[in-house]
């Protein structure tokens, strides 16, 4: 059996389109959804990110800001950028593009930003009412992952869900997600990581296995059953010399002869990745309505 | 062989005496006392003796102690008020709000307002949120509680499965998410979970919170295994635990009994966390 390919720019351009009819009705009612991004240094990848999330904000109508800040910019200064934003009403979603450089501590910085546009969705206070199954913005990757499973007719409930790797991004928001007694959720959810003696234990156990690990092909056809759903998260850059860059983009799953038995399984490039930004343009229009609100 | 017993009065007993230590070591260094204070409102009976306990050991161990005995009728608005006190005050370095609530009051805005630096139940959304990342914040009682039973069984955690049926705010999620930190793989179940007995004859840790009498069976239990029961249900004048405990001792390698398991304990990590908050206190 050749498994079915789930097209994450499909679904991104599904939720987009939705959105963009989102923004146009907001606009009617004379609010602008609006998008703050800080860039601290130059990081390539950070900035290729960051001109993506640009784009998606101009495609669907929203209003966005780049503010860039030097690498060697301290605490202090990217804390004072955040705190503009914060105060800003034209903004209704805060990002701080990660990692940030050694000298600035993560934690601080992302406590810094006010929860309701915390649209990352990393605030501890956010977290903790996702734990709780309390209305918040989802972390976008594990949202998109989410999404992907649900509008591909791959609803997660009463489904076993074997989520490989245990970040603070994906694999464990994406447990909470899911473990959630909730429309979307309610599977059984079971979190595997590079402790565990024998990974294929679990991932032969999954109705539903999703691979967040970052080892390129770290999934392999044996460990995986017949009709499972596999869902990639992986993106890992790999030498090829026949690229002009030098390398290529694979994800955690050994995709040709994973996707002879699976049942359905998302691609790298064009899987995951095209959602991640999608539910950040997401959650910033619901920051918008829900700040509107309050 | 019969399995070891995981006595809940033993576990805690040890941390009371860290705790009276720390204590003394606290005052002798600045002469300060930690204060506690439990929001109790209106009559309900286990809240009540809940209640009683805890303002009895937090007296006998040593800190300052107060209970907020409100009547039942209160408004919101009131109980609010209350809280706002409770954060502003400072002989008290932690309190909490004795659940349930009336239906009445909203539960979650009620405990959302409680200082997170001051939250020693551990169930404000900040101190969840930080359960994700190695930040410190509050650990829930009761699933703290089940971690102190697992290493006083000395047997590793490393590596192992551990299976958590029930996923409530304070049992399995946040105890999905310590465990994690201490490199278990972790599944997180609940009594409708289609195969669940499946599931839990793979486990090498587990904990059963359904509230459910006698769900998990001998033959669910992998040989060897640590068998946390969580389950504390009322039937006639006797408390009984989730786990058919006479078939699963001669299964498990180690076994907490209903009563005398967690129960013993959530009331001395209450009194450990407040503690923490003191601590914190001091240092800022």
């Amino acid at each position: 059996m050749a498994a079915k390919v789930i097209s994450g720019k499909q679904v991104a351009e599904e939720i987009r389109g939705e959105l963009k009819q989102k923004v146009a009705e907001l606009k009617e009612k004379g609010i602008v959804p609006g998008l703050g991004v800080v860039l601290v240094g130059e990081d390539p990848a950070s900035v290729s990110y960051v001109t993506s999330k640009a784009k998606g904000c101009e495609e669907i109508g929203l209003y966005e800001e780049t503010i860039r800040l030097p690498a060697d910019a301290t605490e202090e200064e990217v804390l004072k950028t955040v705190d503009g934003l914060n105060k800003d009403p034209k903004i209704s979603g805060i990002l701080v593009q990660l990692p940030l450089p050694d000298h600035i501590s993560v934690d601080r910085v992302i406590g810094y930003i006010s929860p309701e546009k915390d649209v990352d969705g990393f605030h501890p206070v956010n977290l903790g009412k996702l734990l709780r199954g309390e209305p918040c913005p989802l972390p976008c990757t594990p949202h998109g992952v989410k999404q992907l499973l649900v509008r591909s007719g791959n609803d997660p409930a009463g489904k076993h869900v074997v989520v490989c790797g245990r970040s603070n991004i994906v694999g464990k928001p994406l447990a909470a997600i899911l473990m959630q007694k909730a429309e979307g959720a309610n599977a059984v959810v079971t979190v595997v990581h590079t402790g565990a003696k024998d990974i294929s234990y679990y991932t032969k156990q999954a109705d539903i296995l999703v691979a967040a690990m970052g080892r390129p092909n770290a999934i392999t056809a044996d460990m995986v059953n017949e009709g499972t759903v596999v869902i990639d998260v992986g993106v890992n850059r790999v030498p090829d010399s026949s690229k002009k860059s030098g390398f290529r983009l694979a994800g955690d799953v050994d995709y040709e002869p994973v996707a002879e038995k699976a049942s359905y399984i998302t691609p790298v490039p064009g899987g995951v990745g095209p959602m991640t930004v999608t539910m950040l343009l997401y959650n910033t229009v619901e920051a918008a309505i829900w700040l509107n609100q309050s | 062989m019969p399995a070891n017993l995981i006595k809940g009065d033993e576990v805690a007993e040890s941390v009371r005496t860290e705790i009276v230590k720390e204590l003394g070591r606290i005052y002798d260094e600045t002469g300060l006392t930690p204060g506690l204070a439990v929001v109790l409102v209106g009559q309900n009976p286990a809240s009540l003796s809940y209640v009683t306990n805890k303002e009895k050991q937090s007296k006998k161990l040593g800190f300052y102690s107060e209970v907020r005995r409100l009547p039942e009728d209160i408004s919101q608005d009131d109980l609010f008020e209350v809280i706002e006190e409770l954060n502003e005050d400072e002989k008290i370095h932690g309190f909490m709000v004795q659940l349930p609530l009336p239906d009445h009051l909203d539960e979650r805005v009620i405990l959302n307002a409680i200082d997170p630096e001051k939250d020693i139940d551990g169930t404000h959304p900040i101190n969840m949120g930080k359960l994700f990342s190695d930040e410190e914040g509050f650990i829930a009682c009761t699933a703290h509680s089940i971690l102190h039973m697992i290493e006083h069984t000395t047997q590793p955690v490393y590596g192992k499965s551990a299976v958590l049926i029930g996923r409530s705010n304070i049992v399995g999620k946040p105890l999905a998410l310590i465990l994690l930190r201490r490199n278990a793989s972790v599944t997180l179940c609940h009594s409708k979970t289609v195969g669940l007995a499946d599931i839990c004859r793979e486990a090498d840790i587990l904990v059963a919170a359904a509230g459910q009498t006698g769900l998990v069976k001998g033959d669910w239990i992998k040989p060897g295994a640590i068998v946390i029961d969580v389950g504390v249900t009322q039937v006639g004048d006797r408390l009984v635990g989730d786990v058919d405990f006479d078939q699963a001792k001669e299964v498990a390698s180690w076994i907490s009994p209903v009563p005398g398991g967690v129960g013993p304990i959530t009331i001395t990590m209450l009194m450990w966390n407040a503690l923490q908050a003191f601590k914190k206190h001091l240092e800022s």
